[in-house]
């Protein structure tokens, strides 16, 4: 008799990845990508430009209220770059973060009705919006031509501060994608999270501006290491505070580990409760 | 060939009642809920009142190219057994193995969006399902053909019609190959034809040596396709065997239990309703008890009751469904001119119907009990089903077939030719 190819029973074990399903299922993952990914702007005018029109609007908002009212200071950058190699990273994650969320509740039919590993749903939500960032992307490097700036070495860098952003997203999302089959609140939860998430975030200021003594727990947000590692990577601003980088990194994986999970504990009974 | 599908050892499943997502708990439910559990904790979290076993102990084995039925009534189950066997759920107790990739019709036309092509559509749904592109891509003229939408296939699937749509769908998941493939009939979207379109596949899979598990309430399509059947009840496997046994005992269990319809209007308990219909037969003309009939037959159906107090001026009802959930006629004693007075204690009932003009189809019959007026509902039960036959008619020529009065005068037609040809030719005297 050969080997089952599967076997159903209860679960027991608290950290049962099954990375091997999520791999036999990595088309899935690439067929959803590119679901979201088509699906968004069908029916729009603007089509594909949305992806860029929204940091370049909210670099022109901050511009004008810090850059100029408030006079924010921006370590010496002209204020629209600073704003904007900080508003890709943010807008990627407050993407990755709103729509894992929704991932679960939002194709409700299919958990219901076919198995596949359910983690493969948060995961292609936090990968869709990196095809807007990298829109976006080439927005920045040509506003940096503009203002006759070049990237430093720094860049090669960049992917790692960006895996940073999605993990983090992925941590959270895992988090409340399952919360949100059980209790609706989080979907009025998110909006309000995200805009906290902001203001805790280096977007429209600068890290020198938060008091020395409260760079720990300031750093205890891992946007504020990917925000500052891409203005490092990009503008050649002084390298991060490789000490806040730690803190971030384990605060992500500590997040990542307990979001894996309370997901895997509560994907059990999520076709019996969505 | 001995070779093992799929096996089940002492599946169980618990549900919390109320978990069954109809109304979404809020966070502020849940605490209130838990600051009440502090307070009277019984220490056993999970075996309360709130909770149901959807399933017990279920063991059971199916070797490689068995086309096993299930049977049982609505809540008997069958679903549940379904979602774990197709790892929608996990069992709470127990374990299951299988052998092979499990396909399941219920999965037709899920993941499809509605902004996206056929084509697009077809490998989402393809994938979702669990087909690798390198097999979507060899399947998919194939596929377009089946689902005759060749020329749409680059359509957004919101402009197409409902049936190119179910087509389309259902193509996709016929050509997953399972090795194994699950089918609740009972939840299947989708008229008569196509579900007959899902038993074709199913038996031209099983002939291809996959191994089918066949949810069905048609004893009819049961006992055609399978030789052994398991009937469940109360979540558990009451019978596992040959189709005739297990049919008999969910007809024995059936015979009079309470329309699903009527919960709510009646008292669960049968002893506190005024009356109880306490057996129904089924019989031709002549007396003999039957359930197949010939389009045209006539059958009399014959009801024993019991009133437990006196019920006045009672209109007894007979009601027949097709299999599909369809009401089709309703025979009553009120309308048919048979006024009883008042009732008490035993007794016997009989009608004789018409001409039975319903097309080939399997039907329920529904027993009820109103009062003259059809406002207060005494009871109201079902079970017995019977079948028409006929060569030619099916629901697609509708719910019954009744000769019409047709009128044709080959004079009068030759003369309005002859009459047309005339006038054609006059304007042109005239001119």
């Amino acid at each position: 008799m050969p080997l089952p190819s599967a076997v159903l029973e209860p679960s027991t074990s608290l950290l049962d990845l099954d990375l091997k399903a999520i791999w036999q299922y990595r088309e899935l993952l690439y067929f959803l990508v590119w679901r979201e990914v088509k699906v968004r702007y069908k029916q729009t005018v603007l089509g594909v430009a949305w992806a860029v029109l929204q940091p370049l609007m909210t670099m022109a908002i901050f511009t004008v209220i810090f850059g100029m009212f408030v006079n924010v200071p921006s370590d010496g950058l002209p204020y629209p770059l600073f704003a904007l190699v900080a508003l890709l990273p943010w807008t990627y994650f407050s993407e990755a973060m709103s729509r894992s969320s929704v991932s679960l509740v939002g194709d409700a039919q299919l958990i219901r009705k076919v198995y596949f590993p359910r983690l493969i749903m948060p995961l292609a939500a936090v990968v869709s919006p990196a095809v807007d960032f990298l829109l976006a992307f080439i927005l920045l490097l040509a506003m940096m031509a503009w203002y006759g700036l070049s990237p430093t070495w720094g860049i090669i860098m960049l992917p790692g501060f960006l895996l940073l952003g999605l993990i983090t997203a992925l941590a959270v999302g895992l988090w409340l994608s399952a919360l949100n089959v059980r209790y609706r609140d989080v979907r009025h939860t998110v909006p309000f999270l995200t805009q906290c998430w902001m203001y805790a975030s280096p977007v429209a200021y600068p890290v020198s501006v938060v008091p020395e003594g409260w760079r720990v727990l300031y750093g205890l947000n891992p946007m504020a290491g990917v925000i500052e590692g891409f203005r490092w990577a990009l503008l050649g601003k002084q390298s991060p505070d490789v000490g806040i980088m730690m803190v971030s990194v384990i605060a992500v994986i500590a997040l990542l580990i307990g979001g894996v999970i309370f997901f895997k504990h509560m994907e059990q009974t999520f076709a019996d409760v969505i | 060939m001995n070779e093992l599908a799929l096996r089940a050892e002492h599946l169980g499943k618990l549900y919390k009642i109320g978990q069954t997502g109809e109304h979404h708990t809020t966070l502020r439910d849940q605490l209130m809920a838990s600051t009440r559990a502090l307070f009277r904790r019984n220490g056993r979290p999970h075996m309360g009142s709130g909770t149901l076993w959807a399933l017990r102990e279920v063991s059971f084995e199916v070797k490689r190219g068995e086309l096993v039925g299930i049977i049982g009534h609505n809540g008997a189950g069958k679903s549940t057994l379904l979602k774990i066997l197709s790892r929608i759920t996990r069992p709470t107790t127990g374990r299951a193995e299988i052998w092979g990739r499990i396909g399941s019709l219920l999965e037709v036309g899920t993941g499809f969006h509605s902004e996206l092509s056929g084509r697009e559509n077809l490998y989402l749904s393809g994938a979702i399902l669990g087909m690798p592109k390198a097999e979507i891509d060899r399947k998919f003229d194939q596929i377009v053909a089946f689902a005759e939408v060749e020329k749409f296939i680059d359509t957004p699937v919101k402009h197409y019609s409902s049936g190119m749509y179910m087509r389309l769908a259902f193509a996709v998941a016929a050509h997953l190959d399972p090795d194994i493939l699950l089918i609740d009939e009972v939840l299947s979207v989708g008229d008569l034809a196509f579900q007959r379109k899902c038993l074709e596949y199913a038996k031209r899979l099983q002939e291809g040596k996959a191994t089918v598990l066949f949810v069905s309430h048609n004893m009819f399509a049961v006992k055609a396709l399978c030789k052994r059947v398991i009937y469940m009840a109360d979540g558990q496997v009451q019978f596992d065997g040959p189709p005739e046994n297990a049919i008999q005992l969910y007809e024995g269990d059936s015979r009079l239990s309470m329309a699903p319809w009527a919960r709510g209007m009646l008292d669960a308990d049968r002893s506190k309703r005024p009356i109880a219909i306490t057996d129904i037969e089924v019989l031709d003309e002549h007396g003999q008890s039957r359930c197949v009939f010939d389009y045209g037959e006539r059958m009399r159906i014959r009801l024993q009751f019991d009133a437990s107090e006196s019920v006045t001026d009672p209109n007894f009802n007979i009601s027949i469904f097709r299999s599909d959930n369809v009401p089709c006629c309703n025979y009553n004693t009120a309308m048919d001119g048979l006024s009883i007075p008042s009732l008490y204690g035993k007794g016997m009932i009989e009608v004789l119907t018409p001409p039975l003009k319903l097309v080939a189809e399997l039907y329920a019959i529904h027993v009820m009990v109103w009062d003259a007026k059809f406002q207060q509902l005494y009871s109201a039960q079902m079970g017995m089903t019977f079948h028409v036959r006929h060569h030619l008619l099916s629901p697609h020529f509708g719910v019954f077939h009744e000769a019409a009065e047709w009128h044709w005068d080959p004079d009068e037609g030759e003369s309005f030719l002859m009459h047309e040809g005339h006038t054609t030719t006059a304007p042109q005297q005239l001119s």
